[in-house]
């Protein structure tokens, strides 16, 4: 924090910090092809598909010319002998192409599942956790307790056991198969439900860790100001500290929103065909165990990455000189 | 015989066992400006704090305009309505701008409209000369500049009495003049203003009256020219002569 130095510059390098997203050029074009294809992927299967009853997941790009000119390549590479090895080299790389052609529409819609999941887990699960960190940093004695037992209770035991106790020794899967519309269309089945609820109250506990951190770092001078010109508690609470408070946790957030984007592929374990769940679908009946999990690393990457980026862009939108890190 | 604007009687208050305010009475008409001087630690922001209710107090009346303040109906946020505040430290909103540190009080607390609270909160910063900075972050001001916010925020709720708690002594020297000058002009204009501050130009140009706390109690009160240069108290003698050895070497 340089209260000091945001003195002398007022407001420190908003148009760099903005500009770094874009500097970093081949990062942003593969991301941008990346975002392309998926987003292309998702309105061919989901709406044209459906509008002018086509195959869904019809590969973009055929996977023959890739296996015709792997094969000229290997006779070539065969013919070379030793010196052959590079030519043989790249023979495979083709037909590992071949391949990711095929996968690839499945793996988009398990693009869609994770997306779907992460966003809906981080936003609920923001939504109980600001709540949950009031009550710790404010809150009695005993609201207090409560908010921390919840909080100790859920980061102290693994995600996966948590899952599990939802999905198989409670109900939740029998209640969320009664409610109308689940399963039905574009939303999802109960499975995915109960993993989002699963993952929300995770994510509660560890955001509302982060939130309570920043809050107790917001100065107390600042809602005793908010009281002294006659806002309540609570009022100066949310018009003075959380909005201070949210600033600072925006990069503990960040990665609260990497770690979710990984942490969703356990759904997997409860029949949730998110992206990791497609991806080991299709490993086990193909045995491309290697190339299909490069394809995921990549892919998860690019999912990572792309939050990253955002989230550095909310960054700079909301700096405000004073308040939080302002990185020069 | 009118009443006064703000009168305390027998005020009590301690920390634990420690007695910080030990029967303190004081009375302040409309337009009065009391200046209180004292020892660090001996009670001043304690005693601000007790007026708005920031600090319980232990026994003792207070009220402002004959209304009570301390009791347990009192509503704290009315009465804050009517007391505005200016600390030391500025405690300036630092994520809102230096207009919307002075017109959020309006808006949530008075329900004012946005417009209509831009509007008056534009004539406050032009009151204490900041029009020009209403859209800059409290970290890019100085300090003089943040405390005459601080200030602006608080003729923003248009109190009745202003309390300043030591409003320049965390601004390096050059600044202090400035905010001095604001408070002066608010002083003229006839604010009632309750004011800690070793400030002696201050005190000597703008002050109706002066007080001196020690250790939880008043020592001496009296207009400024008899209390500074006949004080009747030996211990005010001594402080006052500490104060300005200190002034000197300033
Ligand atoms: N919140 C508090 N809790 C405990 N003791 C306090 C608190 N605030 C002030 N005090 C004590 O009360 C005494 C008077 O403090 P204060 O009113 O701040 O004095 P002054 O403003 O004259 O320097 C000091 O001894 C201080 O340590
Ligand atoms: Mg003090």
């Amino acid at each position: 924090m340089s209260t000091a130095e945001s003195t002398t510059s007022p407001n420190p390098g908003l148009r760099d910090r903005v500009g770094t997203v874009f500097t970093v050029r081949p990062l942003t074009v593969g991301l941008a092809l990346f975002w392309v294809w998926v987003l292309a992927r998702w309105t061919t299967d989901f709406v044209l598909a459906g509008v002018f009853g086509l195959d869904r997941g019809t590969p973009f790009i055929p996977a023959a010319p890739f296996l015709t000119t792997a094969d000229t390549v290997g006779s070539l590479a065969a013919s070379l002998g030793a010196v052959g090895a590079p030519l043989v080299w790249f023979a495979e790389t083709l037909r590992f192409a071949a391949d990711a052609t095929a996968y690839l529409p499945a793996m988009a819609h398990g693009i869609w599942t994770t997306v779907l999941l992460t966003v809906f887990s981080v936003c609920f699960g923001f939504a109980l956790a600001l709540p949950l960190s009031v009550v710790r940093v404010y809150g009695g004695r005993w609201a207090r307790w409560l908010a921390l037992s919840y909080t100790e209770l859920i980061r102290g035991t693994p995600l996966l056991a948590q899952l599990f106790v939802l999905y198989f020794a409670t109900s939740l899967t029998q209640v969320l198969r009664g409610v109308p519309g689940i399963g039905v269309g574009f939303i999802p089945a109960q499975a995915f439900w109960v993993a989002v609820i699963s993952f929300t109250l995770n994510s509660a506990a560890y955001q509302s860790e982060y939130l309570r951190a920043s809050l107790e770092s917001v100065d107390g001078g600042q809602l005793t100001a908010a009281r002294a010109i006659g806002l309540s508690k609570l009022e100066g609470i949310r018009y003075v500290v959380v909005p201070q408070g949210l600033r600072l946790a925006l990069p503990s957030w960040t990665n609260e929103l990497v770690y979710l984007i990984k942490y969703s592929s356990l759904a997997s374990f409860i029949t949730v065909q998110e992206l990791y769940g497609r991806t080991s679908t299709i490993a086990n009946e193909t045995y491309q165990y290697t190339e299909l999990f490069v394809l995921v690393a990549i892919l998860y990457l690019a999912l990572v990455v792309s939050a990253s980026a955002l989230m550095d862009r909310v960054e700079s939108h909301t700096a405000t000189a004073g308040v939080g890190h302002t990185r020069q | 015989m009118t009443q006064p604007l703000l009168s305390i009687d027998d005020l009590h208050k301690s920390y634990g066992s420690e007695e910080v305010l030990e029967g303190v009475g004081l009375e302040m008409d409309q337009g009065d400006v009391t200046v209180l001087i004292g020892p660090s630690g001996s009670g001043k922001s304690t005693l601000l704090r007790c007026v708005n209710r920031l600090t319980e107090i232990n026994s003792g009346q207070i009220a402002l305009d004959g209304q009570d303040v301390t009791g347990a109906n009192t509503d704290v946020n009315e009465l804050r309505k009517q007391v505005g505040m200016v600390f030391q430290d500025f405690n300036l909103f630092a994520h809102l701008t230096a207009l919307e540190n002075v017109t959020l009080g309006p808006k949530k607390v008075l329900g004012m409209d946005a417009a209509d609270a831009e509007e008056a909160g534009r004539t406050h910063l032009e009151q204490v000369g900041l029009l020009e900075q209403a859209d800059s972050y409290p970290a890019e001001l100085s300090g003089g500049q943040k405390q005459r916010v601080g200030i602006a925020r608080a003729l923003a709720m248009d109190p009745e009495l202003l309390l300043f708690d030591e409003p320049t002594s965390a601004l390096d020297p050059e600044l202090v003049g400035e905010v001095v000058e604001v408070m002066r002009d608010l002083a003229a204009e006839g604010i009632t203003m309750l004011v800690v501050s070793h400030e002696m130009d201050f005190a000597r140009s703008a002050a109706s009256d002066i007080v001196f706390l020690d250790d939880g109690e008043i020592v001496e009160h009296g207009p400024p020219e008899q209390l500074f240069q006949n004080p009747t108290a030996e211990r005010t003698e001594q402080f006052l002569s500490r104060l300005h050895a200190h002034e000197e070497t300033a």
